[in-house]
């Protein structure tokens, strides 16, 4: 039987106590090409229902892959008997959490007719092939294509109810070429959006640029100079202006992290960054555009609010779960999400952003007399003290106010609450980036976004 | 031996009649048994009960792999079908294969139940025990999991390997917090095969939990500096990836590795050996067949610094024409060395002392850099104070062949044996 077939209001008379009883399945399509070879082409579907029940401060939760009506009924006798099991030994009768009743329904599935593997195939093929033809003297290449569906159902006992599908398509590209020294030097990136295959990549022009792109900057980085190690002024790109936002500042605000000891906790209210800082987790759509990873009602029937970090500057709020918003006495946020049918839900980000300025890049670019302009992240880190590390495969040093020499690939790291303090300048443009999986216990797609960031950053190296 | 024995068999056959030339399947049962504390409450009882089918077909040379979690026969005729049709449409590469006939065996390690009762024992006393000894410790999360695997593997060339896992997965996430002052989050854990010990009373969580206490409070390294890295247990497979990944399939197979052609040779000091001993009943975290159907072996990476093997899989050794891995390489156990933690400390006159690495991805080269955390500055032979905000960079290739000295000591995480390494020409800014 299909989720959308199973009705999960009939179940609430076996509901006890609180209960969230979600059905979910992720359908995941891989398909690799590395040096033309096919290296991956493979398909998983995941799904199953779960229940979770709240007794007297204590959680208990189970899950299974059987979406029968005895699998289902299995499923909440057990979640209800490993509540109980926790209430009686450490349960608190007085415990309770907020209410919620919403409803929230999406589908992002496309309306076309769905393409054949062989057809998905073929398309990647020309992507390798356009790479062959137009980025000589390379020594190893890689084309991938990841799509990933999320489907789930929900219903709580406080008559919450949704049905979403969520879906996003990514092309990865990684390109490496021999420096003179007879090193490798490589360059990557994921491009793509919210959607299935058929509505993100549409014809090989969808992919065109971003290949010429990444390949005019190789072979920048194939003459790259060592960065000076230490602090520097910098314009941060777009698409690291997003994962500074999530990174940095989204996880320091996340109330459970908040609740464990995080900084942010002692700065709500306070003037945390420059003035010219609006920082958001937007749940679904942001100047009138539907973002990258749309959330309407999140996994404890919650329906989802933007929820304003810091406003101009201003440490305002943090996201929330039930339990978190219960415990700051703040409203909800919906942000609790999980990624796996036999996952409970977390705090967790949906589309976080740093909102645009009113400069343009070229001026951020023209501002500096001896810095660097850094772009293409490869991964990053947060901690409870706002310490955040970036590593950056591509850069370019700027001396008066001109881009200079690529740099080799290096990390960025500082304080977020101080750095944010040294933004003197914003782009007037936002860059949305949907390739981001941010790892909290579980996987979670997320949406990043920001214009050009122009602080001061710690470059690592010798 | 377990549930749906006969599904795996039946299951191959399917495929077979659908037309491929080769064909593999996995059927797993997993059962996951959770008890969480958060900021000192135990929360949560969460209990997971999955299946996976896994499917790998070839056909002319043309290979697809396809996965589900449910088991009614709409499902798997609709997989089998999806499969044959993932891989008419594929390349053909006779690379593809799957594992030679091997005896039919079963293998069984670790536990069959978890105990409830002791898990939520073991939580609570660690709880009580941290904030006791540790007032401005914050126990963000105490975590035992249980896990039990259960899985059948055969193949059209014959293999047929059942194996029967089950065990514990303790972890802990902290911080600290003295007023205003917040440490840097830090985390640590182990697999086990019984809770018999308290937890706080297992390797050195309980100096991690003490070591958390006292990086409330960092101090920035006087000047940059070339100096040493003492390099804990807990990150020593971040200097040690590199060369761990540069030997495996996608590197060798793109011919980017920079040890492309170095089997046989010193990749680093001679005192370092590396094995990979998944038969190892040291460790918990085994492993008895390997992801292309080959029963596993122990192995030795690297011996004596010289490069014993690379860590190929069938399809990357077919590619290249070289030897494929006895073993699909983790339960990494590096040999002890002579000399004591204090010794290695006391010896060095101005380095790090590192417990987590907080680092950008090393590119092709092995150039490095990234943040210390939950580190310490050393001085003539002292560790002095945690430190903050310092950056560690260097070469991965170099810091293998620059290693002084290592630790007599070691820690069994289940998942590896690992002791604490000292290397030299590391610039700390």
């Amino acid at each position: 039987m299909q989720i959308s077939e199973i009705d999960l209001k009939k179940y609430s008379n076996q509901f006890t106590s609180y209960t969230e009883l979600r059905l979910q399945e992720n359908r995941t399509e891989g398909i690799g090409l590395l040096n033309g070879d096919m290296i991956g082409n493979s398909r998983n579907t995941s799904g199953g229902v779960s229940a979770r029940v709240f007794d007297k401060g204590t959680w208990g939760f189970s899950c299974n892959p059987d979406m029968s009506n005895e699998g289902i009924e299995r499923t909440i006798q057990m979640a209800t008997q490993n509540a109980e099991f926790l209430a009686r030994r450490s349960g608190d009768e007085g415990a309770s959490l907020p209410h919620a009743s919403g409803s929230g329904n999406s589908d992002f599935t496309t309306s076309k007719t769905r393409l054949t593997q062989q057809e998905k195939i073929a398309f990647m093929k020309q992507v390798d092939q356009y790479v062959v033809d137009n980025c000589p003297d390379l020594a190893s290449r890689r084309v991938s294509l990841n799509c990933l569906e999320m489907e789930k159902k929900l219903y709580t006992s406080e008559g919450s109810s949704g049905h979403n599908i969520n879906t996003r398509a990514i092309i990865a590209v990684y390109l490496t070429m021999t420096n003179d020294q007879g090193e490798p030097v490589e360059l990557g990136k994921g491009f793509g959006s919210r959607g299935q295959f058929e509505d993100v990549f549409q014809s090989l022009d969808d992919c065109k640029e971003e290949i010429d792109n990444l390949y005019r900057r190789l072979l920048d980085k194939k003459q790259a100079v060592k960065p000076v190690a230490g602090y520097h002024d910098v314009i941060l790109d777009s698409d690291l202006a997003g994962i500074l936002a999530h990174e940095a500042i989204g996880h320091t605000t996340e109330a459970d992290i908040v609740r464990s000891g995080s900084v942010a906790g002692d700065y709500l209210g306070q003037q945390v960054a420059s003035d010219l800082v609006t920082l958001v987790d937007f749940a679904n759509t942001y100047a009138g555009e539907t973002l990258p990873v749309p959330l309407y009602l999140d996994d404890e029937g919650v329906e989802s609010e933007d929820a304003v970090l810091i406003d101009k500057g201003i440490l305002k709020s943090f996201m929330h779960n039930k339990e978190t918003a219960q415990h700051f006495d703040m409203p909800l946020t919906g942000n609790a999400r999980a990624f796996g049918y036999h996952d409970e839900p977390l705090v967790r980000m949906r589309n976080t952003a740093i909102l645009p300025g009113g400069d343009k890049l070229t001026d951020l670019i023209a501002s500096i007399e001896d810095g660097y302009y850094l772009m293409h992240p490869t991964n990053g880190q947060a901690d409870s003290t706002s310490e955040f590390m970036f590593g950056v495969q591509m850069g370019y040093e700027i001396k008066n106010g001109k881009l200079g020499r690529a740099i080799t690939d290096t990390t960025i790291s500082g304080v977020a609450f101080d750095m944010l303090k040294e933004v003197t300048m914003l782009s007037d443009d936002m860059v949305w980036s949907c390739a981001g999986m941010c790892g909290k216990k579980q996987p979670m797609p997320v949406g990043m976004g920001g214009p050009a960031v122009k602080t001061k950053v710690y470059i690592g190296g010798e | 031996m377990s549930t749906k024995d006969s599904m795996a068999e039946e299951l191959l056959a399917t495929l077979t009649e659908t037309g491929f030339d080769k064909a593999a399947c996995s059927v797993s049962e997993h059962e996951l048994h959770e008890l969480q504390a958060e900021n000192g409450d135990i929360s949560l009882l969460r209990t997971a009960f999955e299946t996976d089918v896994s499917l790998t077909g070839i056909v002319g040379n043309k290979k697809a792999s396809l996965g589900i979690n449910r088991t009614d026969d709409e499902t798997i005729n609709a997989a089998a079908i999806n499969l044959k049709t993932m891989a008419d449409a594929a390349s053909p590469d006779p690379a593809h294969d799957i594992a030679e006939q091997q005896p039919a065996e079963q293998f069984q390690s670790g536990i069959d139940e978890p105990d409830y009762d002791k898990m939520y024992d073991r939580v609570q006393k660690v709880v009580e025990y941290a904030t006791g000894t540790y007032p401005t410790l914050n126990l963000r999360s105490v975590n035992i999991v249980f896990f039990r695997r259960r899985n059948r593997l055969v193949n059209s060339n014959g293999i047929d390997f059942q194996t029967q896992s089950g065990s514990y997965r303790v972890s802990l996430n902290f911080t600290s917090k003295e007023g205003t002052d917040t440490s840097s989050m830090n985390y640590t854990g182990y697999s086990t095969h019984h809770l018999d010990t308290p937890i706080h009373a297992t390797n050195d969580v309980d100096d991690m939990l003490r070591q958390s206490t006292e990086q409330v409070r960092t101090q920035h390294i006087p000047a940059k500096f070339m100096g040493d890295l003492v390099i804990s247990p807990h990150c020593l497979t971040t200097f040690t990836g590199f060369l761990l990944s540069r030997i495996s399939d996608l590197s060798m197979i793109d011919g980017t590795s920079v040890y492309k052609d170095k089997l046989g040779e010193q990749v680093a000091i001679n005192c370092l050996t590396i094995h990979s001993l998944p038969l190892s009943e040291d460790l918990t975290q085994g492993y008895f067949v390997t992801d292309d159907g080959y029963k596993a072996e122990d192995l030795t990476i690297v011996e004596n610094g010289k490069l014993n093997t690379y860590l190929l899989s069938l399809y990357g050794s077919n590619k290249l024409d070289m030897e494929r891995a006895a073993n699909n390489g983790g339960c990494y156990v590096i040999d002890a060395g002579d000399k004591s933690f204090d010794d290695i400390i006391s010896s060095v006159k101005e380095g790090i002392y590192i417990n987590r690495f907080s680092g950008g991805i090393p590119n092709e080269r092995g150039d490095f850099s990234g943040v210390a955390k939950n580190s310490y500055y050393i001085k003539d032979g002292t560790i002095q104070y945690p430190i903050q905000e310092t950056t560690v960079s260097g070469n991965m290739v170099e810091l293998l062949q620059s290693i002084e000295t290592i630790s007599s000591e070691r820690l069994n995480s289940g998942e590896s044996i690992l002791p604490w390494v000292r290397v030299s020409g590391v610039t700390a800014s």
